[in-house]
């Protein structure tokens, strides 16, 4: 008996309307091993999860947890199987105090009233095993993305479950607290926990997974054990990995030779930056690298108007300085494009209204009124050159992640954007959009866009940028260019502020 | 240099010193606010603290009070009751009727709580099975009450017989010659249904549906049910308001009881319940009431026109939001969320 798996999941499928999002999906989870489940986002990936954590019931299909039948009719029937969820928009309250988001719905009583007392002290070891030293009796929202991931996991590790169930799960963690959140898992795993990990990032699906499950249009097309995979599988399921960063476009010719446009920034400090200055010319990406707190975010906001600068100048291609407003930015070609794609995006309007909006807003489009007519034609041409797939008419919300950044992009395209901004583009997608995402800055850049990136996968930047420009404790450390760019040198610079002569770094980071 | 990064403490938190700070209780502003219009009112006018004054006072807060407890619960997770004035009528006129019909008081105060839960339960399953806001579905039942009420009272006073009655004498009795019957209702259930936001599951409850709905349902929590039983409360409690009116007053005039709903919310308001949902205090809701009341009998004490007291209530509702919406969008700042969160 307890050789069984844990959990069986046969022949299960699932459909949403007319759309058949799982069609035959089977799955075997060994006791106390990690099962990384992978795939392109819309494979299926969510759904299954949400199948197994009682949210969605399955058309049809079987679920077997711990060698016996199981039906999971609700989130709290999960729960008492043993099987922990952590989903991947967390489900979290962010009103709420850390503990209350904890214990939710489960909240220890002592004579019929819910002591925190009590939860403190269940909750203490725990918050310190996971690296977690904040006020438990905060609101959530006063807490870092990354913490309040740590918060959703420790949620659910507080129930002791047998079967702990992982939705992306690092998508908002940088680098340094995945390894945390890695190290913890091993820990887990060593104590004997089962658990299954969805994952958009296949290296890290790799890098800590026993067995591998890869999951296409609802079907599990491939699982293995991690040491049996061949490397031509590996590169099977890679196969996105390899070209992941495009290679660079050459310039239109135009541009060649004539006098670029060009964005210069001279001693510019607000918020966390000061001192800044740098040049940046119309077709070159510039990478912006650095860690929280660097200034970086600042110095992206002051430069689509959104943060009041303090000292220094700056001189746009168009010959003005500083935006004062972000409509002046819109205005003015420049455009800002960041991971939160809640604030750029109208979920319950339709592509094309979403697509209009910039440039109703902020421009003229060649009349004075809103014609439903001229916006589809535009979100037609719009979702043709991006490859949005979907209809103009459908809610921009139904859109995978990936397809609602691409709408964001294509809206800000709309104006024939001078200077792009970009703030982690491509975070929290899956590989195949992240793909068509790099391949349009390249192609924004070819244009004649004046491009500034900044993320914290530090391949991205060295896969991308043409320069990279490392910021620390809100001043410009250095510049990196060419065969210089690599992820340990970055890392040294943006970490401690100096390049380090030629000490070469074992580098962190898988480059590609 | 190279050893150095090891020990690398987790991105985020970092750069702020985990421990508490001074987190001061959502009731605060109104407290103080309290305490500086009373001394000011004393100061300004000495007959303000006589024990009749108070007393008159204290009457005063006691029901719409009543209805702002209820209303803290309703607001904690993030709908609004836009019937519960109607509902307090409905109860006091139909016990009134009751009683003047001869049943017996105590049983008739009796029908009108349950009456009011009733409607509250209306207002519930019509909120949960349309899946509208609470708001949207009171807006309609308000006036369904209104007219009903109207229609039962044929738009004419209430007064049913027997002032003598034990029910009306323990209502409209004082204690120690001073507090009102009604007041000390009023304080015991706000006392209790601030412990039962705050430290049971169902208030916890509450708390979470308002501030996130959707992740509510996805730990267990039965959304549907808290609602149904968070607007049961409201209605039970707007229903008790209104038999404490009848007993105490010994008669239900129409249009009674019309300014107590937007009493209730300015009340909940001013004492640090979120518009927002999330999370909500009835002691505050308590204060609030009373700041309310005391800056309404303090304006018919220097002299005001009666006919000021709804602007001054309304400009009073405002104050609060400004106040509380100020106060957050400055603490996010601070936080270093910027200044997008326009949205709180």
């Amino acid at each position: 008996m307890s050789d069984s798996p844990i959990l069986l999941v046969r022949n299960v499928a699932r459909g949403f309307g007319g759309t058949v999002v799982l069609e035959d999906m089977n799955l075997v989870v060994e006791r106390g091993s990690i099962h990384a489940v992978v795939g392109e986002s819309g494979a299926g990936k969510s759904t299954l999860i949400r199948v197994l954590a009682g949210i969605v019931r399955p058309d049809s299909g079987t679920i077997e947890f711990d060698g016996k039948k199981a039906t999971i009719s609700g989130p709290n029937a999960a729960r008492k199987l043993g099987i922990g969820v952590v989903l991947q928009q967390a489900g979290l309250f962010h009103e709420r105090p850390v503990l209350a988001n904890l214990f939710v719905n489960r909240e220890p009583l002592r004579n019929g009233l819910i002591s925190r007392r009590e939860m403190e002290a269940r909750s203490r070891d725990l918050l310190r095993q996971l690296g977690l030293a904040v006020d438990v009796h905060a609101p959530l929202a006063e807490l870092g993305p990354g913490e309040r991931q740590l918060v959703a996991i420790a949620r659910a590790l507080l129930e002791n479950p047998r079967l702990l169930i992982l939705d992306d799960s690092h998508s908002a963690l940088d680098r340094r607290e995945t390894d945390r959140l890695f190290a913890v898992l091993r820990g887990l795993k060593a104590k004997g926990m089962s658990m299954l990990y969805a994952s958009n990032r296949l290296e890290d699906a790799l890098a800590i997974a026993d067995q591998l499950t890869v999951i296409r249009n609802g079907r599990d097309v491939l699982s293995k054990a991690r040491q049996e995979l061949t490397t031509s599988e590996e590169a099977m399921i890679g196969q996105l990995r390899q070209s992941l960063f495009p290679l660079p476009l050459r310039a239109m010719p135009t541009l060649a030779g004539t006098l670029r446009p060009q964005l210069a920034v001279s001693r510019l400090g607000g918020g966390r930056l000061s001192d800044a200055s740098f040049m940046a010319r119309a077709g070159e990406i510039v990478g912006l690298a650095g860690l929280a707190g660097s200034g970086v975010s600042d110095l992206l906001a002051l430069l689509f108007g959104a943060q009041k600068a303090r000292a220094g100048r700056v001189r746009f291609p168009d010959g003005d300085g500083l935006p004062k407003t972000r409509t002046e930015a819109a205005r003015r070609g420049i455009c800002m494009i960041s991971d939160e794609r809640g604030n750029g995006l109208m979920q319950d309007k339709s592509i094309a209204f979403n697509l209009a909006n910039v440039v109703v807003g902020a421009r003229d489009w060649g009349s004075r009124w809103y014609s439903p007519v001229m916006a589809l034609g535009r979100a037609a041409r719009q979702i043709e050159a991006l490859r949005i797939r979907s209809a103009p008419e459908t809610p921009a919300g139904s859109l995978s992640a990936g397809g609602q950044q691409k709408v964001i992009i294509a809206k800000w395209l709309e104006i024939g954007p001078q200077v792009v901004l970009l703030d982690e583009p491509a975070r929290g997608i899956d590989i195949g959009s992240k793909q068509e995402i790099y391949a349009l800055i390249r192609q924004m850049a070819a244009s004649g866009c004046i491009v500034l990136l900044h993320s914290r996968e530090l391949s991205e930047l060295t896969g991308l940028s043409d320069r990279i420009l490392a910021f620390h404790q809100g001043r410009l450390a250095g510049e990196i260019a060419g065969a210089d760019m690599d992820g340990g040198r970055l890392l040294q610079l943006i970490a401690a502020g100096e390049a380090e002569g030629e000490g070469r770094q074992t580098s962190r980071e898988g480059i590609v | 240099m190279t050893r150095t990064d090891t020990a690398q403490p987790l991105a985020g938190s970092a750069n702020r010193r985990p421990g508490r700070h001074i987190r001061l209780p959502a009731e605060t502003g109104a407290a103080v606010g309290l305490a500086v219009l009373a001394g000011l009112l004393g100061w300004l006018q000495p007959s303000f603290f006589d024990p009749a004054n108070l007393s008159s006072l204290l009457g005063q807060a006691a029901l719409p009070g009543l209805l702002a407890i209820g209303m803290v619960f309703v607001l904690t997770m993030r709908d609004i009751d836009l019937s519960a004035g109607a509902v307090f009528h409905l109860a006091g006129v139909v016990a009134a009727l009751l009683m003047v019909a001869g049943i017996d008081p105590w049983l008739a105060a009796l029908a009108g709580i349950l009456l009011g839960a009733g409607l509250g339960l209306i207002n519930g399953l019509l909120a949960i099975t349309l899946r509208l806001p609470a708001m949207v579905v009171t807006l309609g039942t308000w006036w369904m009450i209104q007219g009903l009420s109207l229609a039962a009272g044929k738009g004419q006073t209430i007064a049913p017989p027997g002032a003598d009655s034990g029910f009306s004498t323990t209502l409209s009795g004082k204690a120690f010659a001073v507090v009102p019957a009604a007041c000390i209702v009023f304080v015991a259930l706000a006392l209790a249904l601030h412990v039962v936001l705050h430290r049971t599951r169902f208030g916890y409850r509450v708390q979470a549906v308002g501030s996130n709905r959707q992740a509510a349902a996805y730990a267990g929590i039965p959304t549907a049910k808290v609602r149904l039983l968070t607007l049961v409360l409201m209605g039970a409690m707007a229903g008790l308001a209104g038999v404490i009116h009848v007993g105490a007053n010994g008669a239900i005039a129409p249009g009674d009881g019309s300014s107590f709903m937007l009493l209730a919310i300015a009340a909940a308001i001013i004492g640090g319940t979120s518009l927002s949902g999330g999370h909500g205090s009835v002691v505050g809701a308590a204060i609030g009431i009373l700041l309310v009341q005391a800056i309404l009998s303090a304006m018919s004490l220097i002299g005001v026109d009666a006919a000021w007291s709804n602007f001054a209530t309304g400009a009073l509702t405002v104050l609060a939001l400004a106040v509380d919406r100020l106060f957050r969008l400055w603490r996010n700042r601070r936080a270093g969320h910027g200044e997008d969160n326009l949205l709180g």
